[in-house]
């Protein structure tokens, strides 16, 4: 903002004022999931022409959306998983123990950390009676989530 | 109470513990282990002890045994839980579903337990994609191999 050309003329005190004014008054409205009537008001108890205000709506309507996901995303949460990668194999010997015949699975789940971005992945092998029992299990949370929307 | 020097009991159990152990990590036959120990020289009937020794541990050899292979943290078990996000801090009136999980893996005698969170639709694409690995031993090509490595 300092750099616009139509600005210059502004003292730039001011300028940072009236933005930071200008940001917290929309993150408030964002965060409260304010209505256009209840931004209105606020405005007109600011003493801003009705021109404004309505200017100021509009474009406030425009980025509604894209600010509340935005706000939504702020915030700590547990490690999210975002995918899996799996791998079969089939154990036949190891230099401890021959002919061991034994599929086993390798599975990879792909987590995003909200904080860093890091990507600390958690791997772990199993069973197929394990991946069966872990299927299971995810598929009664996926049940349950849908009796949930249901109710 | 036997008799016999320190010396000779203990070569008699690194011998003893050295024939089980190859014999159970080979898992050899009836047959070839009755071979192998035929030309110790020892009479028919510590023979027939021996095979039945071997017979009666092997089991428990093997599985003491794929302990000391390289491995990765194992699964344990799973627990999951719904929630539903309400408000932040940073933003009121929300609706955010999330499953929160808890996995349960071993490593080497440690347990440990991780809490992890998904959305619903990863849930539903991470079970698609586990379904779909489950699925793979039962394809004519795994089930071929399964048959021809034994």
């Amino acid at each position: 903002i300092l750099d616009d050309p139509d600005l210059k003329d502004i003292d730039p005190t001011v300028l940072k004022h009236c933005h930071a004014a200008a940001a917290t008054c929309i993150l408030e409205a964002g965060k409260q999931k304010a209505d256009i009537s209840a931004i209105s008001t606020c405005l007109e108890d600011c003493k801003l022409d009705r021109e404004r205000i309505e200017q100021f709506c509009t474009e406030y309507q425009k980025n509604k959306d894209a600010l509340e996901i935005l706000l939504g995303s702020i915030g700590r949460s547990p490690l999210h998983i975002t995918d899996v990668s799996w791998r079969l194999e089939y154990q036949i010997k190891s230099n401890q123990l021959h002919k061991t015949y034994q599929p086993s699975y390798l599975v990879t789940l792909n987590v995003e950390n909200s904080d860093s971005g890091s990507h600390p992945d958690v791997s772990f092998s199993c069973t197929m009676e394990q991946l069966q029992d872990l299927v299971g299990k995810l598929k009664d949370a996926a049940k349950s989530l849908e009796r949930a929307t249901q109710m | 109470k036997l008799n016999v020097g320190v010396d000779t009991i203990q070569h008699g159990v690194e011998g003893l513990t050295y024939l089980l152990t190859e014999s159970s990590k080979l898992m050899i036959s009836e047959i070839d282990f009755q071979d192998s120990i035929c030309v110790l020289g020892f009479s028919d009937e510590l023979n027939k002890l021996l095979l039945q020794l071997y017979l009666d541990s092997r089991k428990e050899i093997r599985s003491i045994l794929s302990e000391l292979a390289p491995k990765l943290p194992s699964y344990h078990s799973l627990e999951w839980r719904l929630d539903v996000q309400l408000a932040s801090r940073s933003l009121r009136q929300q609706i955010k579903p999330a499953v929160t999980i808890k996995l349960h893996l071993h490593q080497n005698e440690d347990q440990t337990a991780q809490v992890l969170q998904t959305d619903p639709s990863t849930l539903l694409h991470l079970i698609q994609q586990l379904e779909q690995a489950l699925g793979e031993m039962k394809t004519n090509h795994c089930r071929r191999i399964v048959r021809n490595m034994k």
